[in-house]
């Protein structure tokens, strides 16, 4: 039986991921974050999520790193080519399409950021840069990595940063090689602090 | 296919490449999925259906965390459970099955996609040349499936009562010490079991390995419940191949050393006592207790003489098959082809240390002059998505398509030319792939245990990612009595982790310490590696986990000093003896109060307190589901099926269908007395009448021979065009068909006995 088929395109993807990097890659301890994150699950602290466990890659070189498990999103503390960060990754039930969507990755990010900056246990020696964002979709099928993608993501993902940043972004580019997950590194131009994006996220939806 | 451009599914984009019994296969599960979804079929059945699909559960599938204070239930959607206590919603493990662990290009590129698409970005080499997939959703399944599919993979049978994957030595075919390369027999054999119907109503799994000499450790054949070693034979001037044919072996909480059933099967005879033995142990098996339902227990229980017996009485009366021997013509085309040219490697003392080390660890000469095989060594056996696309291109540049998978968890890259050797190094230091210490004390093997595993007691990965460290900090590989040592883990008694064959092995249990638990292993010690994994290791004592790592100090540390020249770590635990062992480690057996310790109450890995609160139950027994109910679970899927195809306005299809669903189960039924009914039209409609409608047994109490006519008259119909109103009566006849099918199974005894 050969399946309805759909019609769908990248932006109805429910896997939406955006990465900010950490200022100081050398301060980072993967293991450290371990109970950080199984505590966090403890205390409910990762809004609108159904965390499901902590899968930590410690061991695997610029691997995922430490992972928070959700119903419909992961959290990665990543490693990926050497740059670590942390990750949103939205997971089976798209949570808005387009730049809804794009904003609503953003905005779990940022939280889950902010709640990282101020963990007590990390002493803030966590902080990110948000001159740098990295966002992507896990979705071969509707979002290959190639220049079509891109430019079908660009108008959202353009109104989204600029929403968001309250400014237009320096540079957005094709970051992902063609067998790899879609992947796109924008240039802010500009790095508020996370605690600030938040607020301006706040503005927008208010 | 662009980004912009709409997209269909990958159902519609693969069509051309996914073959067309793999696409139907997959179309199946899928509409399998749909009925459960609906609650059409039964919890237990899809359960073993989706297991022998490779979909598994995963540990907190039941809805319920252990958060280090409590445990707390995870609000999953509402909608029907996958299995029993199993939460559709919840994340589960994917076992792919890579027969003898052999990898190309095309799949490693397929592979590091799809565990990004649907897991974490890791894929986990097992110790039986498996790839698993964690935190995958259900429904994300027949689409993996599909992508493996148009690449040659499939997961069929991977869990569940079923044949599991065939292992072979990663070496074969390069090996010094080989009869003959068993790489084509293994291919082979995977074939011929897959999806056979005599490998359908095990009671447990059954899992099958090959390996090219006896006293190597690679195929592990001792610890198999169907092992082959390679042998030839000279007869008349002519050089015969064959297998020394073992059954019965396994580790799990009782290790049996497999049997020997016969030393020189000829290869025109493998399959046919394989599908002899595979008969036997559907028939009498042990079906009831899942604890003694594996082939070792039925060997011990008849005694290999009489299991023998049993196999050959078994042997002379199967049907004639001709891929007992047709595979023959594939064992001899048999090539592989490498990427480059042999080449010498020139030591021209310009070597860093690292090459020099990874060289002595990691590089073995292959019986081809000029070349070698390399062996990546993998953390836990964990790759992520980005290395597998650049060893993927490594190999592509290399060595071609001669990469396999490991029972040590690692990746071997084969004809490597000598030449390359230092290029290569540097490739894969590139990726972090370059590291020492392959199949040494250093490079350990675990389970997932507690990480993934609904029947882990303990963190074996946490520990041994731990003793990796320790090893490391200790330098131990660089003491020569202790290099080739393996150190082995399971997080249960289970033994996924081989820890009887390790020189130290441990298995996660729990013991309590006033009103709390505190994680422990069980110290297994001398375990033999080589000759197939020759022997099992001694179990010591319980140690609490965060003290192993003092035992693996304490041990090697001993075995250094006191060992006899030569003496082998095996030996030198056998002339210790156990009294001696526990009395030098029973003070690690003590735990202290929490209040004066409390990081004993947590296991490695894992800061929450130690509770056995998530231990669920496992998957890995699957559900005894006799074949019958697998036949008529088929043509309810086929009625459902059927009825599709009448919404849709096809009616030749529907009219089709639904006397295809009717067929199926009706030799469901026949074949619970004749195994062998072929799969022809006309020979299942004789067998039911005569088993079935002419002895009355098909008949209802009220309706008498209403329902088996419903199939004759189908059949008598043929393909002819009805109208729509009937067709749609054919549809109907059909469901009541298959309801009649179930009424009469039920009034069978279980297992297609008569009541």
């Amino acid at each position: 039986m050969t399946p309805v088929e759909s019609k769908v395109d990248a932006l109805s993807s429910p896997e939406f991921n955006v990465k900010l990097f950490v200022e100081n890659p050398a301060g980072v301890d993967l293991e450290e974050l371990i109970p950080v994150f199984h505590r966090w699950i403890r205390e409910e602290l990762l809004e609108d999520e159904l965390p499901i466990d902590v899968a930590g890659y410690a061991r695997v070189p610029k691997g995922p790193g430490v992972v928070i498990v959700c119903d419909h999103a992961h959290y990665y503390f990543d490693e990926r080519a050497g740059r670590p960060g942390l990750r949103y990754r939205g997971r089976r039930v798209a949570r808005g399409e387009g730049e809804e969507g794009i904003t609503r990755a953003f905005r779990s990010l940022l939280r889950a950021a902010a709640l990282l900056e101020k963990e007590p246990a990390l002493g803030g020696r966590y902080r990110f840069r948000t001159d740098q964002v990295e966002f992507g979709i896990n979705d071969r099928l509707r979002a290959p990595s190639d220049a079509q993608t891109l430019a079908a993501v660009r108008p959202a993902l353009e109104s989204a940063v600029k929403a968001l940043y309250g400014k237009p972004a320096k540079s957005m580019a094709l970051a992902s090689g063609p067998r790899e997950p879609f992947m796109v590194s924008i240039e802010t131009g500009t790095s508020p602090s996370v605690e600030a994006l938040l607020g301006q996220l706040a503005a927008v939806a208010g | 296919m662009t980004g912009g451009a709409m997209k269909g599914t990958w159902a519609t984009e693969l069509r051309d490449r996914i073959p067309e019994v793999l696409g139907r296969e997959i179309d199946i599960f899928e509409t399998q999925m749909d009925l459960r979804s609906r609650g059409d079929v039964d919890e237990k059945l899809f359960a073993e259906t989706r297991l022998r699909r490779g979909v598994y559960g995963q540990r907190y599938d039941n809805g319920h965390r252990y958060d280090g204070e409590r445990t707390r239930h995870l609000e999953y959607r509402e909608h029907p459970t996958k299995g029993v206590d199993t939460m559709w919603d919840a994340p589960g493990m994917v076992r792919i099955k890579v027969p003898y662990g052999a990898l190309t290009r095309e799949q490693m590129d397929v592979l590091a996609a799809l565990a990004e698409d649907y897991s974490d970005g890791i894929s986990h080499v097992t110790t039986r040349q498996d790839i698993q997939l964690h935190f995958v959703h259900i429904e994300d399944t027949p689409d993996l499936m599909r992508r493996l599919a148009a690449v040659g993979i499939t997961t069929r049978e991977a869990c569940g009562n079923s044949v599991r994957n065939v292992t072979a030595c990663p070496l074969a075919g390069v090996c010094k010490t080989e009869a003959f390369d068993v790489s084509p027999y293994a291919d082979a054999l995977m074939k011929f079991l897959l999806g056979h119907p005599d490998v359908q109503d095990f009671g447990r799994k059954f899992k099958p390995a090959l390996s090219g000499c006896a006293h190597e450790a690679c195929g592990l054949v001792n610890m198999h419940d169907l092992g082959l070693i390679a042998k030839t034979r000279t007869e008349n001037g002519k050089v015969l191949r064959g297998f020394a044919f073992y059954v019965g072996g396994g580790l799990g909480a009782i290790p049996h050393p497999a049997q020997l059933v016969d030393e020189f099967v000829t290869e025109e005879e493998l399959f046919p006592l394989t599908q002899a033995v595979c008969r036997v142990f559907a028939r009498l098996g042990e079906k009831a207790n899942r604890g003694r339902a594996r082939i070792k227990f039925l060997v011990a229980k008849l005694g290999i003489e009489e299991f023998r017996r049993l196999v050959i009485e078994e042997r002379a009366k199967l049907p004639h098959d001709p891929r007992w021997t047709s595979y023959l013509v594939d064992v001899a085309a048999y090539k592989e082809t490498p990427a480059r040219a042999p080449g010498g490697l020139v030591t021209n003392g310009g070597q860093s240390a690292g090459f020099r080390a990874w060289h002595k660890t990691n590089v073995r000469a292959q019986r081809q002059d000029g070349y070698a095989v390399v062996t990546v060594k993998l953390p836990l056996g964990d790759i992520t998505s980005d290395q597998m696309r650049s060893l993927a291109d490594i190999a592509g540049e290399f060595t071609g398509d001669n990469v396999r998978l490991t029972v040590e968890q690692n990746i071997v890259l084969r004809w490597v030319s000598e030449a390359d050797l230092p290029r290569l190094h540097a490739a894969l230091e590139a990726v972090d792939l370059g590291q020492a210490g392959a199949e040494t004390i250093a490079d350990l093997t675990s389970c997932p245990g507690t990480d993934t595993c609904k029947l882990g007691i303990a963190s074996s990965r946490g520990l041994t990612a731990e003793l990796s460290k320790r090893v490391q900090e200790l330098d131990l590989a660089s003491e020569e009595a202790l290099q080739g040592l393996r150190i082995k883990a399971s997080g249960c008694f289970n033994s996924c982790g081989q820890h009887h064959i390790a020189d130290l092995g441990f298995y996660g249990i729990s013991r309590k310490k006033g009103n709390r638990l505190v994680p422990h292993f069980q110290v297994v010690l001398g375990g033999k590696w080589t000759e197939n994994g020759g022997s099992f290791g001694l179990a010591t004592l319980a140690i609490p986990s965060k003290n192993i790592p003092e035992v693996v100090r304490r041990v090697t540390g001993r075995f250094v000093k006191e060992r006899e020249p030569d003496e082998s770590f095996t030996d030198f635990i056998g002339r210790l003896g156990k009294a001696e062992v526990k009395n030098f480690l029973q003070d690690l057996t003590a735990v202290p109060a929490y209040e004066e310790d409390p990081s004993y109450y947590s296991d490695w890995g894992d800061p929450r307190v130690y509770t056995m609160d998530d231990y669920g139950e496992g998957e890995c027994a699957g559900e005894i589901v006799p074949r019958v109910e697998f036949g008529l679970q088929a043509s309810e899927r086929e009625v459902f099926e059927a009825q599709l195809f009448l919404d849709a306005g096809d009616l030749p299809k529907a009219q089709d269908m639904a006397y295809r669903a009717m067929l199926t189960a009706a030799k469901a039924l026949v074949q619970t007395e004749f195994l062998d009914i072929r799969d022809d039209a006309n020979d299942i409609l004789r067998e039911f009448r005569t088993r079935f409608h002419e002895t009355k047994r098909f008949h209802d109490k009220f309706a008498g021979p209403k329902f088996a006519n419903y199939l004759f008259a189908a059949q008598e119909a043929g393909a002819d065009g009805g109208r729509p109103d009937q067709v749609r009566q054919r549809v109907q006849e059909a469901q009541l068909f298959i309801e009649a099918a179930y009424a009469c199974y039920e009034k069978m005894g279980t297992w297609g006995a008569p009541a």
